[in-house]
């Protein structure tokens, strides 16, 4: 785009040293990019305030204390599952609950083989009611 | 926990410190971009656990003293030769005084304390434990465990697939930290994402540079605001161990470093780290980091036909190596710009094919048709665009009333910005419509993650925006004095056969 103005020659008005095309263009440039910046600014800043209320519900009390709750369940049973199965233990894991049957599975590895199948597994795992780990305990049994 | 963090991130970032020098240099990209070379380091590391044997300690050593060595190499090589002078005089494009490169570490740090709060809840998200802690336990075992955990069906929910960086980096912390220390790796993801962000965060704030003291402020604040957009798209899950955060922001970061900022090899290189980092995240993660690595080969060896057909025209006078080479070489850099950052990603799905890996989306047909999937899928991600809107109008008007600006910058067309996102979220459209999981089941489970790409690229173009229209509105008036006045894109025009 090359566009080259020769505004005196036509007689507009060049009060302020501008010719007045240039100074509405100007204007409207100078608007159009102020509403970019509003509304850039409002849509990072309304972000911004969502994530913050994030931080605040992930942090509140409640939510703190139900993920070290979590926590030290983990951790308990990953101690539980390697002081009461020998290394290399076949298990197979037999937990009703989708959600502690896969994190059995998840604290199982590096130390027990779960199997797919009873037919090949030594033992037979699950998570129980219980005391021992914060509200639950690991039940080992022969398969 | 928050010692132990400290150390596996230093563990992370000191081997990936040399090479993070010599791709960042003097820009406050240095800091961020480091841990994610180390975590990338560890990934290579994972990917040879599994193809060699030995474990993984050994061969992080092994992989992070030969990346060094080659660093110090290179840049012995480089200091006797004029290139050292080639790469001091292109690569600028966040070079900026000591002052200003504190001063974004700090903001951009500072930004991200807010959501690194939410670590202190110790949250820990279904898919950390299902998949990125269980991979983690694995690769700490050493190459027999991590072999046949990965084979072993009861672990084929577990996307064995998957590529080795978030577990790589959380074996990594099982070893400084002590093996029962699960939340550690989480930790260390969360980090991780947030050392992606804080590349894109300074790839944004250095679009100011270049502009008056003021516009730099705002384009640091935007850059401050665009990381905590990141961590507020993802919501709970940029906290709790997935690692869906992680690659979004690489891809993201790449895409600003590659695709937006002025071309040099200051930003091409940390535009490769970051899709290197993508594509050693996720599956989604490589696709994106392709389709983003592709229009970077595009962006620097531009399709230019006149070339192909002076080029033409001198091989039908008699010279046929001339029609070749010229042509052949382009080509040959451009599969290079994309191969050598994709390779580790590349490297790590085709040995996951080699030993009978495959992810749990693609087992079998789905019964449910082509284009009820396609409604389903289309409903359920513009549910989480909502940003897109108000994106495309801030593009319209910014192309509309401040393009020369934005030319002026040498900045990137923002097509490049456009089409990457477009593509990538066409093949993440793709895999729901052709994917076998029942389709309603899997979006609730996962579309809220896998569309956090999507949205931090748009609150990223927004970002770019308001840095070029504030920039416009404080900066110097583009017409000569005098009455007559004349506008020229002449110097953008020429930005931008190479930008």
């Amino acid at each position: 785009m090359n566009v080259a103005c020769t505004v005196r020659a036509n007689g507009e008005d060049t009060s302020g040293g501008w010719p007045a095309t240039t100074r509405r263009r100007q204007l409207g440039r100078r608007i159009g990019a102020a509403l970019i910046v509003g509304a850039a600014a409002t849509a990072l800043g309304l972000s911004v305030h969502h994530g913050v209320q994030v931080t605040a519900a992930a942090v509140a009390p409640a939510s703190i204390a139900e993920w070290t709750t979590f926590d030290s369940q983990q951790a308990c049973l990953y101690r539980a599952i390697r002081s009461e199965l020998p290394k290399g233990a076949r298990v197979y894991i037999a937990d009703p609950d989708h959600f502690d049957a896969q994190r059995l599975a998840e604290l199982s590895t590096q130390w027990a083989v779960p199997q797919p199948g009873l037919a090949t597994s030594q033992w037979v795992i699950s998570v129980d009611r219980g005391h021992a780990c914060s509200g639950i305990s690991l039940r080992v049994r022969g398969a | 926990m928050s010692d132990s963090l400290l150390v596996v991130i230093a563990g992370l970032g000191l081997p990936g410190l040399l090479p993070a020098l010599a791709v960042a240099r003097r820009s406050p990209a240095l800091v961020f971009v480091a841990p994610l070379i180390g975590a990338g380091l560890a990934a290579i590391a994972a990917g040879l656990e599994l193809a060699v044997g030995g474990s993984l300690l050994p061969w992080y050593a092994g992989v992070a003293i030969t990346v060094n060595v080659a660093t110090l190499i290179f840049w012995l090589v480089a200091r006797r030769s004029a290139r050292l002078q080639a790469l001091k005089g292109t690569g600028s494009a966040a070079g900026s005084s000591l002052t200003w490169s504190m001063l974004t570490v700090v903001v951009v740090l500072g930004a991200m304390v807010a959501p690194l709060t939410g670590l202190r809840a110790g949250i820990t998200g279904y898919d950390t434990t299902a998949i990125w802690l269980t991979h983690a336990l694995m690769v700490a075992g050493g190459h027999h465990v991590l072999l046949s955990g990965l084979q072993n069906p009861v672990y084929l929910s577990s996307n064995p697939d998957y590529p080795p960086l978030v577990p790589a980096a959380g074996a990594l912390a099982f070893a400084l930290a002590g093996q029962g220390h699960l939340h550690v790796a989480v930790g260390v993801t969360v980090l991780l994402s947030a050392c992606a962000l804080g590349v894109g965060g300074v790839g944004v704030a250095a679009i100011g540079i270049g502009g008056r003291p003021v516009t730099r402020v705002v384009a640091l604040a935007a850059g401050a605001a665009q990381c905590l957009a990141g961590f507020a798209v993802a919501g709970i899950y940029g906290i709790d161990g997935h690692a869906d955060l992680l690659w979004s922001a690489a891809a993201a970061a790449a895409i600003v470093w590659g695709l937006v900022l002025p071309q040099s090899t200051q930003a091409l290189g940390l535009a490769w780290v970051c899709a290197a980092v993508a594509g050693l995240t996720k599956n989604e993660g490589l696709t994106t980091a392709l389709v983003v690595l592709v229009l970077i080969a595009i962006r620097y060896r531009p399709l230019t036909l006149p070339r192909l057909r002076r080029t033409g025209l001198r091989a039908s006078q008699g010279s046929l190596s001339m029609l070749a080479w010229p042509g052949l070489r382009l080509w040959a850099e451009r599969a290079a710009f994309v191969a050598v950052p994709a390779l580790p990603g590349l490297a790590w799905a085709g040995l996951a094919r080699h030993i009978g890996l495959h992810d749990a989306f693609f087992r079998s047909r789905s019964t449910q048709s082509v284009p009820y999937r396609a409604a389903a899928t289309m409903s359920s991600m513009a549910a989480h665009l909502t940003i897109a809107p108000l994106a495309i109008a801030v593009l319209v008007a910014g192309c509309c009333l401040v393009r020369h600006d934005r030319d002026g910058g040498r900045l990137g067309n923002p097509a490049w910005l456009w089409a990457a996102g477009l593509l990538a979220t066409a093949i993440l459209f793709a895999t729901y419509v052709f994917g076998s999981p029942e389709i309603h089941w899997w979006l609730h489970t996962s579309v809220l993650r896998t569309t956090i790409f999507p949205q931090l690229l748009l609150y990223t173009d927004v970002a770019a925006w308001l840095v070029i229209a504030f920039g416009a509105l404080t900066g110097p008036v583009p017409i000569p004095p005098g009455g007559a006045w004349h506008v020229t894109d002449a110097a953008p025009v020429t930005a931008r056969a190479g930008g």
